[in-house]
């Protein structure tokens, strides 16, 4: 579970906050969405919940981040490694450098944190297949493609099998087909291992899709906290610029062409859009 | 093999190749370290990259010492282009010790993962950081060409002129720098993260997925391979001191 109290953080050399007062609460198995516009906090967040912010990033911080209890902000980084994981949206800088197959890649964390070699290789094996990648398992990282790297440095991650997840734009280089699978992996992770995953996205349809809930980011200050409909549904939607998925758009011009006040919980998926039209 | 005992072979054939008169680098290398290479299975690789290393210095030593051995005997050709048998025993004993030289460095690097050696190395207690910087500074080139290449591109479609005489050549370079400095600092921050992410940091043994086998054996073997390698050295310097 990550509690984050009266969390306000200013990177080092600036005036105003990239965090503003947050206070969230995520319980274990829980898919999170986190969106935003760009400079709005997004990434900024995704390193306070991993720790990175203040321990990697310098600047000044107030409030606190705790995970299962403990106060990250308490934990050195490499202790904090194998209970959270981050992965951000560029994936050629993810991956180690220091091994020359992909297999060995993604046990580079396992080895770190001193993994038996018996439980290395299932573990290693099963987030390659997870990710669609056991077929790659000898080839060099560097000549995968940028989408099958990104799944790459997220099996790296998967593999070490935190309880927290955090993704910064994690399908950034992805394909709709590749984007559908990640999303599908991490809502099995919470679901089967009760993980909490956390995503920043610009891909509002599968974050609508995939969230269990959804936190809109302003400024650094969370605007909005609820399901994605109720999200995507707020009238204040355009003023926090937020965005929309392109069925919610859509059912909100069918409601104004009809001549309908605008009421209740707007479509934010196919599903929801054909229910509402039939 | 253990890399480890690897490494020692190459610094003990070195050492000794070194170290014997220069006939007998020639009955090394015929005698020790091609049957190693045949052993280890990379003799075609080996010969190859070998020729295509010791050629460069071969043929310039061969030509400049044979021709230019001031008072030297000629065995081939006459008058002042003639090759002097001086020079060209001279040469010969100069190319046995960059063979040596050369031939312990590839039977160590085409035998061993560099990855390997230096996993082995940190399992006995060198730094994780090293072994990090070691492997990553061998992929670094490649990587680096790639993308001053797509800068270079990508300020080529913008207009530079990197054709032509040489001032236009340096005054490309200029624009080139400036982006590939700056993209490689801010990839070595994200890497870092990265790394953090990956529990690099964290205190405490390391475990590696690939199995480096050792034997008592090869302990033993190290030892001796060492102990001897230091006789060899003390000996030749002895040596060199009474002659």
């Amino acid at each position: 579970m990550i509690e984050v109290r009266d969390l306000t953080y200013s990177y080092p050399g600036t005036a105003a906050p990239a965090l503003r007062a947050v206070n969230l609460s995520i319980p274990r198995g829980q898919v999170v969405g986190i969106v935003g516009a760009n400079g709005a906090g997004k990434s900024t967040l995704c390193y306070a919940l991993t720790g990175y912010v203040p321990h990697f990033f310098a600047g000044s911080m107030s409030g606190t981040v705790r995970v299962d209890g403990r106060d990250i902000g308490k934990v050195p980084l490499g202790q904090l490694a194998a209970e959270i994981g981050l992965v951000f949206h560029n994936p050629f800088n993810q991956i180690s450098g220091a091994r020359l197959t992909v297999l060995e890649e993604v046990a580079f964390g396992l080895e770190n944190m001193g993994v038996e070699r018996g439980a290395m290789l299932p573990r290693a094996l099963t987030a390659l297949q997870a990710t669609g990648l056991e077929h790659l398992t000898e080839r060099s990282p560097y000549s995968l493609s940028g989408g099958e790297q990104q799944r790459l440095a997220i099996a790296a991650i998967l593999a070490m099998e935190p309880s927290v997840m955090v993704m910064d734009e994690p399908t950034s280089q992805l394909d709709p087909v590749g984007t559908r699978e990640v999303f599908a992996v991490l809502r099995d992770l919470a679901r089967s291992r009760r993980a909490t995953v956390v995503v920043a996205e610009h891909k509002l349809g599968w974050l609508a899709a995939f969230s269990d809930r959804l936190i809109g980011i302003h400024n650094g200050e969370i605007v909005a906290d609820g399901t994605p409909q109720e999200v995507f549904s707020s009238e204040r939607i355009d003023e926090w610029r937020l965005g929309q998925p392109l069925v919610t758009k859509v059912g909100r011009a069918v409601e104004v062409a009809e001549g309908r006040p605008r009421t209740g919980l707007l479509p934010v998926t196919v599903e929801q859009a054909l229910d509402a039209l039939s | 093999m253990n890399p480890l005992t690897k490494l020692v072979l190459a610094g003990f054939l070195l050492v000794l190749g070194l170290a014997v008169p220069w006939p007998g680098t020639y009955v090394l290398f015929i005698a020790l370290i091609l049957p190693l290479a045949l052993a280890g299975r990379i003799l075609k690789p080996f010969l190859v990259a070998l020729f295509k290393l010791i050629t460069p210095f071969a043929v310039p030593m061969i030509l400049i010492q044979g021709l230019f051995w001031t008072g030297g005997t000629p065995v081939i050709g006459e008058g002042p282009l003639s090759l002097k048998a001086e020079g060209l025993l001279f040469s010969a004993a100069s190319i046995g010790r960059i063979l040596i030289l050369a031939s312990s460095f590839l039977l160590l690097s085409l035998s061993t993962r560099t990855d390997i050696l230096m996993r082995d190395l940190v399992q006995r207690g060198l730094p994780n950081q090293l072994l990090y910087i070691v492997v990553t500074s061998l992929q670094i080139l490649p990587r680096l060409q790639a993308r001053a290449r797509t800068i270079l591109d990508a300020q080529r479609s913008r207009g530079l002129e990197t054709e032509g005489n040489l001032f236009h050549r340096l005054r490309a370079v200029v624009p080139l720098v400036g982006p590939l400095l700056l993209s490689s600092l801010i990839d070595v921050e994200e890497r870092a993260l990265a790394l953090e992410g990956r529990a690099f940091n964290r205190p405490g043994p390391r475990t590696s997925l690939i199995e480096i086998s050792d034997t008592r054996r090869e302990a033993l073997a190290r030892i001796g391979l060492s102990v001897a390698a230091v006789v060899i050295f003390v000996i030749r310097i002895a040596w060199a001191l009474v002659s």
